[in-house]
């Protein structure tokens, strides 16, 4: 009996223990609560979805999952979106805003204002939906920016869905963008809704949106032609006008060849820096695949500091190349120290971009009398000499076709002869003489050949026409003979 | 044939073997020697649209022999007929061309029948005919465009029958009709050259044998005086005595030598501007600016700056309007200058149709 009445006391003084571990436990939360808003620096963090920490390195692929936000926690797709209801309601401004997202790629995926701002857009409660304590952050500066988009679109989880790359972020760390903003803390660099827009951002693919290729040319140029804005950086701001004159900007801007570089197809995107020159080949060869294999396999590119792409072609305002790229019109003076040591008169090649059109010729570097500069001379006769044959036969067969001939055989050849004479333009990037005058040979045969049939047209044309005097001459016989006869059967009526 | 009535009645042994078992003088005396107005005056347009009739016949049996109408096998067979075939070019540049100048003559003997008023009593029916033969002929130019199946005839063959797709209520099945299918395809051009060679020709001639009958029933109109109804024939006459002149040889030898410049241009326009070819026909790349034959241009603009219904229909109340003409236009005057209402109209009309056309050709 004596044992039951000390377990119901040990019993009491547990609980009391426990009832009063949770009144002190309570009141020190309230006290730390209390000094938390006694403090204004002390801002409680939004989410932790929406203000990443962007300054720090990206993780690395080994990172536990857990370090990023789960896919529900900042895409506040709500069922009831208080935030477009209220703000279309405000004024013009924000209801432009307002329509503009909703009319935007995140407000069409209803990807709402919380997401970015963040905030409760369930509440109706303008003191509840953006207050602090629901997250809400206002509009983020600009660095801050950068993580609030990079936060969802560097989560492979979220972009599955959307068929979206996720490297965008980690990209622009890399680029001289990236680099300025977050070392050097300099906000006046591009981040993302500079060129993707704020609240109208809209798919890549869309005509419409700035970043759409066709567009991208003018949306560098919007900062990069600013000579205000890039002041500070000494930088040339134009690009976008030596661009625009260019065979590329041409292709693009007037022709809307898609497939033609734009700013991004050279610099990268997000990643945007201008290639170095160990990189240009590889570039242009992007591209210009056939041209890159050709190059690698000349004498320029297995020099240490051969010239590149660049060197001859220009960057911004690559043109049309044709036999003029050879030689100037006269011997340009040789300026000996450009590729020569001045004391053993060893290699040295000091030039690998000229900043003159009329500089990016082989004669530049090759000097008269050198033996280089013999064999830059047999590639440039070999072309032209192919290029002459094409062009009188291009000639010729225009001649023909402009007197109705139809000369459908003639075009057929002319073509090889033109793919003969683009493989062996191509093939100077090999500096082989003998690869470039086969190919040159093989295009002036075909060129030739296309001339014959088009010399058969004309002379078939000639007989036509020479047929037709002797055919008229036939029928003005006949008609004066039937007018001789209306005469008699008049004068015959006459008579009677 | 003979210049004298009662020559024919007698000729060599050969002729009297035939004559004997044909007993065609008759009839031939009965077609040729009739007497017209000596103040018609015909510019010989009807006469050269026949000759150019003939020979779109004689050109079209020759290039029939080659042409072979299938999507695969057209296109390479005209280039063939143009480039391989003896003469192939110029047999089918004659045809290209008597085409055009088919259309043109037919239209201008219209525009001369109109302005002389020769569309009235009694030749109401005369008129009809004519307006079947101008559609009949513009068919013709219609189907026989798509038979080279390059790019251009292919998609202005689109376009054409994209319009009469767009024919209130009837636009759909007639676009099926003409096309054999929702597009143009090997069944648009088999039954594009059916119609070309067999069904437009059959139509043609059965107009023509009535057009002609007809003309050569009520004789030529007289462009200076209303033919005479017969209650008032007298009291028209006010007798003055009408001056004839003999058709045959005086106008049939006047028309042969118009057949003969016509045969001279066709000659010139063949040699020196001879049928062109373009690509082949490829459904999936739209040339940069399509545009229908010269003679569709006006109709092709209407579209581009009317309501779609208004553009289709217009031109269909204008040849219906065009067809019922005689009736529509009830004055019995003849001469130009006492109907000036009439005149106005008809000048307001070509203006319009050749100013759409010239604005649709440089659009």
């Amino acid at each position: 009996m004596t044992f039951l009445p000390r377990i119901a006391d040990g019993a009491t003084r547990l609980v009391r223990l426990m009832l009063l571990s949770a009144v002190l436990g309570l009141l020190g939360l309230a006290l730390v609560e209390a000094v938390a808003a006694a403090d204004p620096s002390a801002v409680p963090s939004p989410s932790p979805s929406i203000l990443p920490d962007i300054t720090a390195e990206p993780p690395s692929p080994s990172a536990e999952p857990a370090d990023l936000p789960s896919p529900g926690a900042s895409l506040s797709v709500a069922p009831q979106d208080t935030c477009y209801t209220c703000h279309s309601a405000i004024d013009n401004t924000q209801h432009d805003i307002a329509q503009k997202w909703k009319d935007s790629v995140h407000g069409r995926n209803g990807i709402g204002c919380a997401s970015c701002h963040g905030g409760d857009p369930t509440s109706d409660e303008v003191t509840v939906a953006m207050s602090k304590a629901a997250g809400y952050i206002g509009k983020p500066d600009r660095t801050t920016t950068v993580g609030v988009c990079g936060n969802c679109h560097s989560d492979v989880e979220r972009m599955r869905q959307y068929q979206l790359p996720t490297d965008q972020l980690v990209k622009y760390r890399t680029s001289v963008h990236g680099e300025r903003l977050f070392g050097a803390q300099d906000t006046r660099v591009a981040i993302c809704i500079d060129c993707h827009g704020v609240h109208d951002v809209k798919k890549a693919s869309d005509p419409t949106a700035p970043v759409y290729p066709l567009n991208v040319p003018k949306l560098c140029a919007s900062c990069h032609a600013d000579t205000k804005l890039m002041e500070p950086y000494d930088i040339p701001t134009d690009q976008f006008e030596v661009y625009q004159a260019s065979v590329h900007g041409k292709a693009l801007l007037i022709n809307q060849d898609m497939r033609a570089p734009t700013c991004a197809s050279c610099h990268g995107s997000h990643g945007a820096k201008p290639p170095r020159s160990s990189e240009v080949v590889g570039v242009c060869g992007k591209c210009h695949t056939a041209t890159q294999t050709l190059y690698e396999q000349s004498r320029h590119a297995k020099l240490t500091v051969g010239p590149k792409c660049w060197t001859c072609h220009g960057a911004h305002d690559v043109a049309q190349p044709d036999e003029s790229r050879f030689f100037h019109p006269k011997p340009p003076e040789i300026d000996c120290t450009t590729c020569h040591n001045p004391s053993d008169r060893t290699l040295i090649l000091n030039a690998d971009r000229f900043s003159k059109d009329q500089d990016r010729r082989c004669d530049t570097c090759h000097h008269q009398g050198s033996i280089l500069y013999s064999q830059a001379q047999g590639i440039y006769g070999s072309l032209d000499r192919a290029n002459a044959a094409y062009q009188k036969a291009e000639g010729r067969i225009g001649e023909a076709a402009g007197a109705g001939m139809i000369v459908s055989d003639a075009d057929v050849t002319l073509s090889q002869a033109r793919t003969s004479l683009i493989r062996a333009r191509a093939a100077v990037h090999t500096t082989k003489l003998t690869l470039v005058a086969a190919l040159a040979d093989e295009a002036s045969a075909k060129a030739a050949e296309a001339q014959q049939f088009a010399d058969t047209k004309l002379q078939q044309s000639v007989f036509r026409r020479e047929a037709m005097v002797v055919v008229l001459g036939f029928i003005l016989i006949n008609i004066l003979a039937l007018l001789l006869l209306r005469r008699r059967i008049d004068h015959e009526d006459v008579s009677a | 044939m003979t210049t004298h009535p009662e020559a024919g009645a007698g000729g060599s042994r050969i002729s009297d073997w035939f004559e004997e078992r044909l007993q065609a003088r008759a009839l031939f005396r009965a077609l040729l020697h009739v007497r017209i107005p000596a103040q018609a005056r015909t510019y010989y347009l009807g006469g050269i649209t026949l000759f150019l009739f003939g020979v779109q016949v004689v050109t079209g049996t020759l290039l029939s022999l080659y042409y072979k109408p299938t999507p695969e096998t057209a296109y390479d067979s005209v280039k063939y007929i143009t480039s391989v075939v003896e003469f192939g070019w110029l047999i089918r540049s004659v045809h290209h061309w008597a085409a055009n100048l088919m259309v043109i003559c037919l239209v201008l003997h219209l525009a001369r029948i109109f302005v002389q008023g020769a569309y009235k009593y009694p030749r109401e029916l005369t008129w009809i005919v004519g307006v079947g033969l101008l559609a009949a002929t513009i068919g013709f130019g219609f189907t026989g465009y798509l038979l080279p199946w390059d790019q251009r005839s292919f998609w202005a063959t689109t376009v054409g029958t994209e319009i009469a797709g767009g024919v209130p209520v009837i636009g759909d099945a007639l676009l099926q009709l003409l096309r054999g299918g929702r597009d143009v395809t090997d069944a648009t051009l088999s039954r594009f050259f059916g119609m070309h060679i067999l069904v437009l020709p059959l139509m043609i001639g059965a107009f023509l044998v009535i057009h002609l009958t007809i003309v050569h029933q009520l004789g030529l109109a007289n462009p200076k005086r209303p033919e005479a109804r017969p209650e008032r024939a007298s009291a028209a006459l006010n007798g003055t005595v009408e001056k004839l002149k003999p058709f045959f040889p005086h106008y049939v030898l006047d028309e042969v030598i118009a057949w003969a410049a016509m045969l001279a241009v066709l000659v010139v326009l063949a040699s020196v501007l001879p049928a062109g070819l373009e690509e082949k026909a490829n459904p999936l790349e739209t040339p940069a600016h399509v545009k229908p034959e010269w003679y569709f241009l006006s109709v092709y603009q209407l579209l581009k700056v009317v309501p779609r219904d208004v553009g289709i229909m217009a031109p269909m109340v204008a040849i219906v309007a065009l067809g019922l003409l005689p009736f529509l236009d009830r004055n019995p005057e003849v001469r130009a200058r006492k109907r000036p209402l009439a005149l106005l109209i008809g000048v307001v009309a070509a203006v319009m149709t050749v100013g759409l056309s010239v604005w649709g050709y440089y659009s």
